[in-house]
């Protein structure tokens, strides 16, 4: 059931304008991206890349965050989900099902993203190597913590305040990346209140292997499982939260 | 005959705007026997569809008991016997109508070659076949009204509850519809549908209940308030006391059914020629207005039950 609730959610999504007008954004950008390159002072290759890159990124993430907010309450608002909640589909299934759906289409985003971006690369000269796909995958985890992210505020309060609290989750998991560095000046129970804070947050600066990839910092394979261990415990720790609030919630 | 779904003294209240809670429901109790065809009156915004989607499982958190099936209400393997068409059902834009049915299809545990026959049943009573490929996001009201119902019997349910199944639909639609609903009702399935048209009701249904600010005013078998009609003689000749003159030079007298062997031998024996005795139809719509408009006059507040 849940497989088949992702299904359908994968589909609607992909056909969705707004899905289809950001990847045409995407592809604006990256051709700009070049000229970008192109006009640079310092290596036009390594600008481009990491341009390249780091749309896949931004681009990944604000649909995570508008699509995450709308998946189940545009539901409930448009009453969608009165036709498959009537039948013998316990909540949790709906809500686990509509969640891995969307991460399905974003994959899916994702990956015709970073194929279209590494092609670019390639047919204007830039040099390509494995670790600007890792550097890929990596982004697409960190596309499916914040879906997870976005989900999981709409489930606590409205869609437009859970997403200006998503994008407040970005820009906070990035900077919890630099903490680690900033806790010895703290001290005290300052120290304890910050590093609990932080351990609250998804630190999405371990996804971001973007800069390093750019210049070929190889990424230890440990390092890796890691990382997408550590993503895959966030989404499920997010999903269970959101379950857990709309098993109560009236629709 | 058991009941496939009671409400027993139920009330519902959700939240309004800020600390203030509104009332719904306030001790609605009722009962659809089982093969019935129950009709729910009531107008716009008198608890139908709270009603309906406690029973079906949407809302939860009332006080009373709602039992499915002889079973509390709340167990999602229930609603697998229940076929629900919602109140002007809105359905995902980009999905084609056949893998919707075949999505939707699933959901009810369909597979394989059951899937497929459900799948091309429903689409041919509703005239989808040929719209297979079309997005539900390009379909007219009517259209959706039809592939609403097309998904509530796909999987052949026990217990069909519609929420205003008639809204949107031309009177050629109205007319496949009761018809549909008329076949759904011989092959087994119990009917239960809120309506404000209360000539469906009267078409479709053996059973009634008339809700109003979260209360149900009055219930019973259709049979029973039609039999209750006044009768009518219309004679000519010496007029008795309380007659209406028709100015023809007859008269008409309205008496119960329980008076009526006294009354017509009354007439006889006065010499009176009978042209005509016949029971006077009680039109629903008439009875509804009036046993709602009494109900307000007895000083319900309108909004708060």
């Amino acid at each position: 059931m849940i497989l088949v609730i992702a299904g359908a959610t994968c589909r609607e999504a992909l056909r969705s304008r707004s899905f289809l007008g950001l990847l045409a954004f995407y592809a604006v950008g990256v051709l700009l991206a070049r000229v970008v390159g192109w006009i640079s002072a310092t290596d036009g290759d390594l600008v481009t890349t990491d341009l390249v890159l780091s749309l896949q990124a931004l681009v990944g993430v604000l649909v995570a965050v508008a699509t995450g907010t709308a998946l189940v309450h545009s539901e409930i608002k448009q009453r969608t989900l009165y036709t498959v909640l009537s039948r013998p589909i316990a909540r949790w299934r709906f809500v686990l099902g509509k969640y891995l759906g969307l991460a399905g289409a974003l994959a899916a985003g994702q990956a015709a993203m970073l194929a279209l971006g590494l092609l670019w690369l390639a047919a204007t000269g830039a040099p390509l190597h494995g670790a600007l796909l890792l550097a890929g995958l990596l982004t697409a985890v960190e596309v499916l913590v914040m879906a997870a992210v976005a989900l999981c505020w709409t489930a606590l309060t409205s869609p437009l305040l859970a997403a200006a609290l998503g994008l407040a989750t970005y820009a906070l998991g990035h900077a919890v990346a630099t903490l680690p560095g900033m806790l010895p000046y703290l001290g005290g129970w300052r120290m304890t209140l910050a590093a609990v804070g932080a351990s609250l947050i998804p630190n999405l600066g371990r996804f971001a292997y973007r800069n390093d990839a750019v210049h070929g910092v190889p990424l230890p394979l440990a390092e890796l499982g890691l990382t997408l261990v550590y993503g895959g415990l966030w989404i499920a720790l997010l999903v269970a939260i959101t379950v857990a609030v709309y098993r109560r919630k009236q629709l | 005959m058991a009941d496939i779904l009671s409400f027993s003294d139920v009330s519902f209240s959700y939240r309004g705007d800020w600390l203030n809670r509104v009332r719904s429901l306030a001790g609605v109790s009722f009962a659809v026997p089982a093969g019935s065809a129950y009709g729910f009156l009531g107008a716009n915004g008198a608890g139908k569809s709270t009603s309906i989607k406690l029973a079906v499982g949407l809302l939860s958190g009332q006080r009373g008991a709602i039992s499915l099936f002889g079973r509390p209400v709340g167990d999602d393997a229930l609603r697998a016997r229940v076929g629900y068409l919602p109140e002007q059902p809105y359905f995902y834009e980009n999905l084609q109508v056949h893998e919707y049915l075949v999505y939707l299809g699933r959901l009810s545990g369909l597979h394989g070659a059951a899937l497929r026959a459900a799948v091309d049943r429903v689409s041919g009573l509703l005239d989808l076949a040929e719209l297979g490929r079309r997005k539900l996001g390009s379909f007219s009201k009517g259209m959706r009204q039809r592939f609403g119902l097309a998904q509530a019997i796909i999987h052949q349910p026990d217990l069909l509850v519609l929420d205003e199944p008639f809204s949107g639909l031309d009177p050629l639609w109205r007319a496949r519809f009761k018809e549909i609903m008329a076949a759904e009702r011989a092959r087994g399935a119990t009917l239960f549908f809120s309506t404000h048209i209360l000539a469906d009701v009267e078409d479709l249904c053996d059973h009634y209940a008339v809700i109003d600010h979260g209360l149900v005013l009055e219930q019973g078998r259709l049979d029973t308030l039609i039999g209750a009609a006044p009768l009518a003689l219309t004679a000519r000749g010496p007029r008795p006391d309380g007659a209406e003159d028709l100015g023809d030079g007859s008269w008409r007298v309205l008496f119960p059914e329980s008076e009526r062997g006294a009354r017509v031998s009354a007439v006889i024996a006065a010499g009176a020629e009978i042209l005509r005795l016949e029971r006077k139809h009680i039109a629903l719509e008439d009875y509804f207005v009036a046993r709602v408009r009494a109900f307000h006059a007895a000083g319900k507040p309108l909004g708060a039950p």
